[in-house]
């Protein structure tokens, strides 16, 4: 936050409206803000990126002391779509419905994904409290030539979701077939990722939830049921423990295959993402953020590489509660949120307006590989203007239309540690799923029931 | 009568005291206000949802769920039903590191002082081959234990695993990550206790030594009626500034094996009040840990009165 300098809104200090962003917008820094110039935004206005820290959790700390001591600047934060509901309940953010001209108001409510609008928004009132300026969901990534030279045809693949069984088999067949040493990566380490999104999405797809319906995401906290002991999520666990220790181990599924090994509960993005680029893995669950890697690294899109949406367990609408079962990607994503001890409002809500704009949202993907948050505009674009991210387009539109957002309330803090804990001890077999899913339940309600 | 012959009329003592006025104050601002504004703030009650971190007055509260093992904490500080296992309880964790690796810490690095005490060709070269660790930063120290156990490019993990000691993830196992950590701080702050054992060592007279083996004392007599006693002092004060730093314990931590998995008393302190946002719960976390420090440094003291050339 030092990189701030001066405390906007000072006489001699600098006019520029402070964005605090992250280094890779702060290196696409020219071409975005003539794109928001071109959409209309007064070129008397000066806009600045400031690149923050690369970790989320980081930057939430910083964002949360700087909101704590009413700092004046940065004018404008960029908040993870899993941590702004806080700060929404805390009222250290601006309102939004109260600023935005009624035009962006109604393109945000109705174009927009609606679930990235929902993370953007206050739980009671509705009011929109952020500007999704990026979704994020995870795809599956695979070798598409070790999948085709093991016989199989992965002509629908792009759209047509398979279900964990299938995933599995033919993982298994190109592990053998080929000298991959992981037919599978994705991350299962004891941090908010596993909680928060992969184990989140893989619970989702097999009928399960952390709190009930889909309408209980939100809250309220203390007044919904907690439905983490239960079949759904002791089936993840032993499909994961499979995956990594075999069909034999203790608490596994005899029927799913081993594909992977024990480096799964240490894996984060990027440990997980580092034999896939390096040709080592054959499939990998991971952000969209790694297509540009392994692009640059040498693969080639519908080639040797392609990718899917996120394989499922049970069929859609089949699942224990409302919302689950189906192919399912967590959502993760960006909000600009506006500061509102900032002493020039009025311009960091202009240059919020100029990014509600197609053309801008089609300039940040290009630049930076960043989804656009409206689905039209991500289905439209073509490939002079994203490039090879054009190849992916269809495996984005389904999982735009499957997502499932973390749970994210102020109770979540406190909860996203207890169940990465609790999951990690029952991949690692400490514990068998069903005991760790029952002390789950009983930290849960703890929190939720905090000061009643 | 001017200041300064009025000062020297006093005794000894009352000297001493207004020379150390001046210290004390800077300290009472620096330090134990600070210490009283942390205990004021571990008396409210945690508030996550509203725009102040602070809630109202709820006394000991925060203490005693902290000590019932029952604080909205990710790890816990104490868990007197030992439900939780003891290397996943803070206040364990932190003691059973800090008697551990200053024990170890003192037992290599007397050996290596002893060594270094002789007079040999290239003395001076093992000195600093001795420091080197010290040298290094602690994240550095941390990453080389880290990616030395890292799945993916880590070649210990495998070894370890191979000769028993360890399971599959030691970075993920409690027990095996706290040997990790462990280790990394002993092989880092041995050079310490050496040099200032070593310091000792040169300190003592080698008449005694010539007068002790005159005398028929063993090397072992003489190691025990004159080399023990008449370093005793600075291995005390050695091994007292190792147990604070290793009850301070934090930054090895995370960069190895994360604070989820080895839980000391400083990581709960960061996590209450960097994840979680509880102010109060971490102020009492905060507390509770200079408490526990202060004891320990009392029964350092008391000890240290107790040495022949000690400074009481």
């Amino acid at each position: 936050m030092g990189v701030a300098g001066c405390m906007g809104g000072g006489d001699g200090g600098s006019q520029a409206i402070q964005m605090s962003m992250d280094g890779e917008w702060a290196d696409a820094q020219e071409p975005v803000v003539q794109a928001l110039y071109d959409a209309g935004l007064s070129e008397d206005i000066d806009v600045e990126f400031l690149p923050g820290d690369f970790e989320t959790g980081a930057r939430q700390t910083d964002f949360t002391s700087a909101l704590d001591a009413g700092r004046s600047s940065p004018d404008i934060f960029m908040m993870d779509s899993g941590w702004t509901i806080p700060f929404i309940v805390r009222e250290q953010l601006v309102n939004l419905s109260e600023e935005l001209s009624s035009d962006t108001l109604d393109y945000v409510q109705s174009d927009y994904l609606s679930a990235a609008v929902s993370t953007a928004s206050h739980p009671e009132s509705g009011d929109l409290y952020g500007l999704p300026v990026f979704p994020d969901y995870p795809v599956m990534h695979y070798r598409k030539d070790l999948v085709e030279d093991a016989g199989y045809d992965t002509s629908n693949w792009s759209t047509e979701p398979m279900t964990w069984t299938e995933f599995a088999e033919v993982a298994a067949d190109v592990v053998e077939q080929s000298d991959v040493d992981y037919g599978f990566t994705t991350q299962g380490a004891d941090y908010e990722g596993t909680s928060c999104c992969t184990f989140n999405e893989m619970m989702t797809s097999m009928g399960g939830a952390y709190f009930g319906d889909h309408e209980n995401l939100f809250g309220p906290v203390g007044d919904r049921p907690i439905t983490v002991d239960e079949e759904p999520l002791y089936e993840t666990i032993r499909m994961m423990r499979s995956f990594m220790y075999g069909p034999d181990a203790e608490n596994a599924n005899p029927d799913i295959p081993q594909i992977s090994n024990s480096d799964l509960v240490e894996f984060t993005e990027e440990p997980s993402r580092e034999p896939f680029t390096s040709g080592n893995a054959a499939f990998m669950r991971n952000w969209p953020y790694a297509i540009n890697i392994n692009l640059d690294e040498g693969f080639t899109a519908g080639e040797d590489y392609d990718v899917m949406p996120m394989p499922y367990g049970v069929e859609s609408g089949e699942g224990n509660y409302e919302g689950t079962g189906g192919t399912s990607h967590a959502l993760g994503g960006w909000h600009l949120t506006v500061n509102p001890n900032s002493q020039r409002l009025d311009d960091a809500i202009a240059v919020l307006e100029a990014f509600a704009n197609e053309s801008v949202m089609l300039t940040v993907f290009e630049e930076l590989g960043n989804l656009p948050p409206v689905a039209s505009v991500t289905q439209s674009a073509t490939e002079d203007q994203v490039g090879d991210l054009a190849n992916f387009l269809d495996t984005f539109a389904v999982a735009a239309d499957n997502t499932v957002p973390r749970p994210v309330t102020t109770a979540w803090p406190d909860e996203s540690p207890l169940i990465s804990g609790q999951i990690s001890d029952a991949y690692r077999g400490e514990k068998s799923p069903e005991d760790a899913m029952a002390d789950l339940e009983s930290e849960l309600a703890d929190i939720e029931n905090e000061g009643q | 009568m001017r200041p300064l012959n009025w000062l020297e009329t006093q005794s000894e003592a009352t000297f001493a005291y207004v020379l150390l006025a001046p210290a004390f104050l800077l300290l009472a601002v620096i330090a134990f206000y600070p210490l009283l504004r942390t205990f004021s703030f571990s008396l409210l009650a945690d508030q996550t949802a509203a725009p102040t971190p602070f809630g109202e007055f709820i006394g000991f509260d925060n203490y005693a769920a902290l000590l019932t093992g029952e604080a909205l904490l990710p790890q816990q500080f104490f868990d007197p039903s030992f439900a939780t296992p003891i290397l996943q309880q803070a206040l364990f964790v932190t003691l059973a590191f800090a008697i551990l690796s200053v024990l170890f810490e003192t037992l290599i690095g007397f050996g290596q002082a002893i060594v270094l005490d002789q007079d040999f060709y290239g003395r001076r070269w093992v000195r600093v081959a001795i420091i080197i660790p010290y040298a290094i930063p602690i994240v550095i120290q941390a990453m080389i234990f880290y990616l030395m156990f890292n799945p993916t490019v880590g070649f210990a993990a495998e070894f370890m695993q191979g000769i028993g000691v360890f399971g599959n993830n030691p970075l993920t196992n409690a027990t095996d990550s706290f040997i990790i950590v462990l280790v990394a701080d002993i092989w880092k702050t041995s050079a310490f206790m050496a040099l200032l054992i070593l310091a000792g060592l040169q300190s003592i007279d080698r008449g005694l030594y010539d007068v002790a083996r005159v005398s028929g004392a063993s090397p072992w007599q003489q190691f025990k009626y004159i080399t023990l006693p008449l370093i005793a002092p600075a291995l005390l004060v050695a091994m007292l500034f190792r147990t604070m730093d290793a009850m301070r314990i934090y930054g090895l931590i995370d960069a190895t094996a994360g604070c989820q998995t080895v839980p000391s008393m400083s990581c709960l302190v960061i996590t209450a009040l960097q994840n979680t946002r509880r102010w109060a719960t971490a102020s009492a976390v905060a507390f509770l840990t200079a408490v526990v420090i202060g004891v320990l440094v009392l029964l350092y003291l008391v000890s240290l009165r107790d040495t022949e050339a000690g400074v009481t």
